[in-house]
């Protein structure tokens, strides 16, 4: 794509939601995620680490609020967790919820990139273009999930975080990223395109199965599942559809009935309109710890 | 007077001192003779004329596929394994006693795989596929495969040792990328009935008189970006 190319054809790469003359097709990489399946254990984040080539970074730059982890799993407690709480630890009563890049299908960072280093994929993913940024850093103050994170050290070289024996475990499939970059999950597009290839070479579509993420191989529970969400076999066109979750709505059939409901998909921040690839299905027992 | 011969003298100085500078810092990486890319030196001069050329130029007309073999079926073109020279070679007794083909039997006498270099090295941020590519345009389009190994490699079989003869650079690989290639030609194969594009681009058909579905390649940045 030259620079020419990307400023005549702009309201292309500007690409929102499926709209009526660009339908996604054949693909659309969604995800679901079963909050009651959900135990906060972490090894989504953990496989994520392996990877995607993340450097972990150390406890004096996690307070820096410098962490990398593309994935993270959020603590929320109870709120009668207290003194006057019925709760005899204050650890009971915590609620999970894994966090990682939504995959907006209309993206606030895709329109503040100063030079077009995040664009949207026909396949409805949220492209981030290492070689692009020049790190101001923009997209991620405008991301509202917080899902973005910076390179503020140049973790190969001068950090040492990959001493030379261990650069043998990192992923050839994936950049190791430099001073000055924004980086963000991908739904491991390494291996997207992968099975993208080798479907394409058989003259198919990718099958539902044939591609997971590296969170949803990890998961112990089964929690993450992970598919084209064109593909009407697909799992997670079915559970999108079972709780009745439409990707180009800013209000699902759950928020119209008032009191209980018996379906239990949301996704977060859903009124902001940034029309995000994940689901989020409601926890239905009382607690997880 | 004498302060503007002063002047001149040093500037004079200083251009001579950056040239040669910069011509000692350019020698550190040899580049080819058209600045495609730097010059590699291969352990054995091999000749690509000889082996891939046409007859009449004294070439044995290989198929660049029987030694380049996963090229059609992986990602990665890869390097042919020594035991594929050896398995023509010991059968030639004319070309035995040449110098190159005594240095490539002290190869295979030492157990050792020749230490071959890459010459179309892509940076690491690249995701290139050549199985994509020959489908594309050999099984689809039907087109011969020194025509389309060529599209990226150049005239291979007029060389010796391979080198670089495109720019291999984005903007090179976006001018293909954007132009209308018919989808399938005549005698090629239909290779899958709708998973050919992964572009906002749908292939049409442009021309209405002979029906040919055409498309342009991937243009999104996640295809070929890592």
């Amino acid at each position: 794509m030259s620079i020419s190319n990307l400023l005549e054809n702009w309201s292309q790469f500007r690409h929102t939601h499926p709209v009526e003359d660009k339908p996604h097709d054949p693909y659309k990489w969604a995800m679901s995620i079963d909050l009651d399946a959900c135990s906060g254990c972490n090894a989504c984040s953990v496989a994520c680490y392996a990877e995607n080539n993340l450097p972990v970074v150390g406890k004096e730059k996690y307070a820096n609020g410098q962490v990398m982890h593309w994935i993270r799993i959020e603590h929320y407690w109870d709120e009668d967790v207290g003194e006057e709480g019925g709760r005899e630890f204050p650890d009971q009563g915590a609620q999970f919820l894994p966090m990682m890049c939504q995959q907006c299908e209309a993206a606030p960072c895709e329109t503040v990139c100063p030079v077009g280093a995040t664009n949207h994929t026909p396949d409805g993913l949220n492209s981030q273009i290492y070689n692009r940024c020049i790190g101001s850093r923009y997209c991620s103050a405008n991301c509202p999930y917080k899902v973005r994170y910076f390179n503020w050290y140049d973790y190969p070289s001068t950090e040492n975080i990959w001493p030379a024996e261990m650069t043998q475990q990192l992923n050839p499939d994936v950049t190791v990223r430099g001073k000055g970059v924004m980086e963000k999950c991908t739904f491991c597009v390494q291996r997207l395109a992968a099975a993208k290839v080798t479907a394409k070479s058989e003259g198919r579509i990718v099958q539902d199965g044939e591609v997971q993420t590296a969170c949803q191989q990890a998961c112990p529970t089964s929690a993450i599942s992970f598919g084209n969400l064109v593909d009407p076999e697909s799992r997670v066109h079915k559970q999108w559809r079972a709780q009745q979750v439409e990707l180009d709505k800013d209000k699902q059939a759950k928020d119209e009935k008032e009191g209980g409901t018996e379906l239990r998909g949301y996704r977060i921040l859903e009124d902001m309109r940034p029309y995000p690839s994940v689901m989020y299905l409601e926890r239905v027992r009382e607690s997880a710890i | 007077m004498h302060r503007f011969l002063r002047i001149s003298v040093l500037l004079t100085g200083l251009f001579a001192a950056v040239s040669v500078y910069a011509a000692e810092s350019l020698q550190t990486t040899q580049m080819t003779e058209d600045s495609l890319g730097p010059l590699v030196e291969q352990p054995i001069e091999f000749p690509h004329n000889r082996h891939a050329g046409d007859a009449g130029k004294g070439g044995m007309e290989i198929n660049c596929m029987y030694c380049h073999t996963y090229a059609r079926r992986s990602a990665v073109a890869g390097i042919p394994p020594l035991q594929k020279c050896i398995g023509c070679h010991q059968g030639i007794e004319s070309v035995r006693e040449a110098p190159r083909i005594k240095k490539l039997f002290e190869y295979w006498d030492a157990k050792k795989a020749v230490p071959w270099k890459k010459v179309h090295d892509l940076p690491d941020f690249v995701r290139f596929n050549h199985e994509r590519h020959i489908k594309r345009f050999v099984e689809q389009q039907n087109r011969p495969f020194q025509e389309v190994c060529g599209y990226c490699h150049g005239d291979v079989k007029e060389m010796t040792v391979a080198r670089r003869s495109k720019a291999l650079s984005m903007g090179w690989c976006a001018s293909c990328h954007q132009k209308d290639h018919a989808v399938v030609a005549e005698g090629g194969t239909q290779i899958g009935s709708q998973a050919y594009w992964y572009t906002f681009y749908k292939p049409e058909a442009t021309d209405g008189s002979t029906d040919v579905l055409k498309a342009k390649g991937p243009n999104d940045c996640w295809q070929c970006h890592k």
